[in-house]
């Protein structure tokens, strides 16, 4: 029996260490040999200016998820070459422990960065926990909170105004589609993802005020939404059945899913993406069916960031990157379904930045 | 001789009879509730549709553990087997298309049950600490696998590879349109018949086909031959087969290799058909689902099935439309009180009673309520099957020696 226990405590921990090499914690650049083919291309392993040294701790997902993460290290890969900055690089695991992420982020102030931006809303209480301990060194936290009342002077939060973007997105829908009806498609029911609905809805009706909205989500409250192609497609393919022929994704990397639908829809259905434009990253078969995509400037914002840094006046409390500031926005790589669309999408881009239409942020 | 055959075609018979019985039962209930609600999308092709897709990944994972509790090991690692699928799927079909893509999925998923059979039958590791391994060393490999090699192809990255081409598409033209206009007119009964021929008819994928075939192959097998018999033997009584000459060591890694396998069809499945490429984390749980599905269809063959079904369509339904989860009410209401009727009928009148309250309090709920609280929909496929497990959990019988360790000899 002893022979037993022994054997089992060796699989689970093989197990456990299998299991950690898939992660490719790349901080401190150890060379776990993870990520070899990727390690070419990643400016923070070739970086060796005198400038600022960044930390970028990634959400769940990492660099390559073809969405924020990646948008988060296009800004501090222009960062790196702008001001001879150097950087590190640490990713966050699929439901790791808040102390977990307070680790990554002291052992990246500890290994000399001066600015660390945290990915994702969910470092919001790791940063303000880690923040107080390293007054010299300045904290940023994408889409973050501050979860207590006393504001910490070395963190900032930025922001993003998704609302609007996605009320541009919705006008666009609106537009384009021919059945009266369009679709969207939300990862999980948070008050995130609701902005991103909220405005959808009503750019869409602002253009259109009789059109019909499918609002469907693939979970309530499960993080897993975000990652389900396979919910994602049944989803979307729902709202195409009953008469959507513009679907919107706001559901990260379920969203490849959204994609297959409206190919499936066939030709005169379109789906819109979200994020990054995704028309660059998407599949052949893919790319005449993006309508557009709702593009969050995460990489302005850590650009931005650096930039303060570098100038000596960090960035700190809250920063709202909206229209104005070109925080959000859409695209137009899909010429062909989206140019005459672009004039009137920009007369209401206009009205929202000079005040004239507000954007509601609530469903 | 003649005895036997007659006694056999009697069995054939009254088990065909009374599905049969049982399913015109179901359509007709469903079809009422659709007319009463007016949601026509309950029978729907398109949920149909949607029904058998959700459906495969999780019949195929049960599939795998059925073959593998059968000859007496617990396979939790299911999820992992599905994974190692995934990514063996998205591998073989971009070089070598989507039919050696499934072989490839089996193929990793084979691995991940090598794995599980080496640590269980050979080395005695507990069934369940092995099963987590698995599910750890399979999210682990095929991230790593993943990140090392999906970079550089076309549609790739780290974390994905899209635009794979999914095995092809079967539509039967005359049967389908008929079936089309059937399905329109909304009829009682019909139509829901009509739409369901029409989803089996039009673009369904042929390895959805492959998969609802291998449920025959499994139960044939398995039922049917000697090999299944010797099979089931392990899973009973391993020290009486070992009596009997059988080599249980090699019927325990046959069936566990072929649970790794089937479960990799299972997440090449998700890869190929209900999406059209890898990316991490996709199974999203459906290996535990497919073994709850298993244990739901009281380890038989056509149990499993409808367990996968069920998950499959109540999954599928509230991913299209929520409104329609609150006509499920009532069609859940109105089979436990046909269900408390049988019982009461069987003489179990504490059973009844208790089946009746439910099913009363859940028509109840329909009826007092015009929608269902999103937050509760998300939970329909998991509510619908632990009720039907809480009903029917007296009848469960699993295999009598699953999950115990045996040794070679220790028949004495």
């Amino acid at each position: 029996m002893r022979r037993l226990t022994k054997l089992s405590a060796v699989a689970a921990v093989a197990a456990l260490a299998l299991a950690g090499c898939g992660g490719s914690d790349s901080e401190g650049g150890s060379g776990s040999g993870s990520d070899k083919t990727a390690a070419s291309d990643d400016v923070c392993k070739s970086a060796d200016g005198d400038g600022p040294k960044i930390g970028l701790a990634y959400d769940v997902g990492g660099r390559g998820d073809q969405s924020f993460n990646d948008s988060a290290y296009a800004g501090l890969e222009k960062a790196v070459e702008d001001f001879d900055a150097t950087c590190v690089e640490g990713e966050a695991t699929d439901g790791e422990a808040e102390s977990a992420r307070e680790d990554r982020l002291r052992n990246m102030a500890e290994n000399g960065a001066v600015a660390i931006v945290g990915v994702g809303f969910a470092y919001s209480e790791s940063v303000n926990a880690v923040a107080p301990d390293f007054p010299e060194v300045n904290f940023a936290v994408i889409d973050g909170f501050d979860p207590d009342e006393d504001a910490n002077d070395n963190v900032a939060y930025l922001g993003f105004a998704e609302e609007q973007g996605s009320f541009l997105v919705g006008v666009a829908a609106a537009q384009k589609s021919k059945t009266g009806t369009i679709g969207f498609v939300g990862g999980v029911n948070t008050e995130l993802i609701q902005k991103f609905e909220a405005g959808y809805t009503a750019g869409a009706k602002a253009a259109k005020p009789d059109i019909k909205v499918e609002v469907q989500y693939i979970q309530e409250s499960d993080l897993s939404g975000f990652g389900d192609p396979a919910g994602g497609k049944a989803a979307a393919t729902g709202e195409f059945d009953k008469g959507a022929d513009v679907v919107y994704h706001a559901a990260g990397g379920s969203g490849s899913g959204v994609f297959d639908a409206a190919v499936e829809a066939g030709e005169g259905n379109f789906a819109i993406g979200v994020d990054s434009d995704q028309y660059l990253t998407a599949t052949d078969a893919q790319k005449p069916f993006i309508l557009t995509s709702m593009l969050k400037r995460v990489d302005t914002a850590t650009y931005d960031f650096a930039k303060s840094i570098d100038a000596g006046k960090p960035l700190v409390s809250y920063t709202v990157y909206d229209l104005k500031a070109d925080g959000v926005g859409y695209s137009t790589s899909n010429k062909s379904v989206i140019s005459d669309l672009t004039a009137d999408i920009d007369s209401y881009k206009e009205k929202i930045i000079s005040g004239e239409i507000t954007v509601p942020t609530k469903p | 001789m003649s005895a036997a055959t007659v006694q056999k075609r009697g069995i054939v018979e009254r088990l065909t009879k009374s599905w049969l019985y049982i399913g015109l039962a179901g359509v007709a209930l469903v079809s009422f509730v659709r007319i009463v609600t007016d949601t026509d999308d309950l029978t729907g092709a398109g949920t149909i549709r949607a029904a058998i897709i959700a459906t495969c990944p999780i019949l195929a994972a049960a599939l795998g553990g059925l073959w593998a509790e059968r000859a007496g090991v617990v396979n939790i690692g299911l999820e992992g087997q599905m994974i190692l699928g995934t990514w063996g799927a998205a591998f073989f079909t971009y070089h070598y298309g989507p039919w050696v893509g499934i072989a490839g999925a089996a193929l990793l998923g084979l691995i991940g049950g090598l794995l599980h059979a080496i640590a269980t039958v050979t080395f005695g590791v507990d069934h369940i600490v092995s099963g987590v391994a698995i599910n750890l060393i399979g999210a682990g490999a095929a991230t790593y696998l993943a990140e090392a090699i999906f970079p550089d192809y076309e549609g790739g990255g780290p974390r994905q590879l899209n635009g794979l081409e999914a095995p092809a598409q079967i539509t039967i033209p005359g049967v389908s349109d008929l079936a089309n206009t059937i399905a329109d007119k909304h009829w009682f009964f019909v139509s829901d018949v009509a739409s369901f021929v029409q989803a089996l008819t039009t673009n369904i994928s042929t390895l959805s086909l492959f998969v609802f075939a291998l449920v025959i192959v499994s139960a044939v097998v398995l039922w049917r031959t000697s090999f299944g018999l010797r099979l089931r033997s392990c899973g009973e009584n391993p020290q009486s087969a070992e009596t009997l000459g059988v080599n249980v060591y090699l019927y325990k890694y046959v069936a566990v290799l072929i649970s790794g396998a089937l479960a990799g069809i299972g997440g090449g499945f998700l890869a190929l058909v209900s999406s059209s490429g890898f990316s991490t984390g996709q199974t999203g749980g459906r290996g535990y689902i497919g073994l709850a599905a298993m244990i739901f269809g009281n380890w038989r063959p056509g149990g499993l099935l409808a367990g996968a079904l069920t998950f499959g369509y109540t999954d599928s339904l509230r991913l299209r439309d929520t409104q329609s989860v609150h006509a499920l009410l009532l069609l859940v209401g109105i089979a436990l009180l046909a269900f408390a009727a049988y019982r009461a009928y069987r003489g179990q009148i504490t059973g009844a009673a208790v089946v009746a309250v439910a099913g009363a309090a859940v028509l109840a709920w329909f009826l007092l309520t015009d929608t269902v609280p999103r937050e509760f929909t998300v939970m329909t496929p998991y509510v619908t099957t632990l009720f039907v497990l809480a009903l029917g959990s007296q009848r469960l019988r699993m295999p009598a020696a699953d999950g115990r360790p045996y040794r070679r000899g220790s028949a004495g």
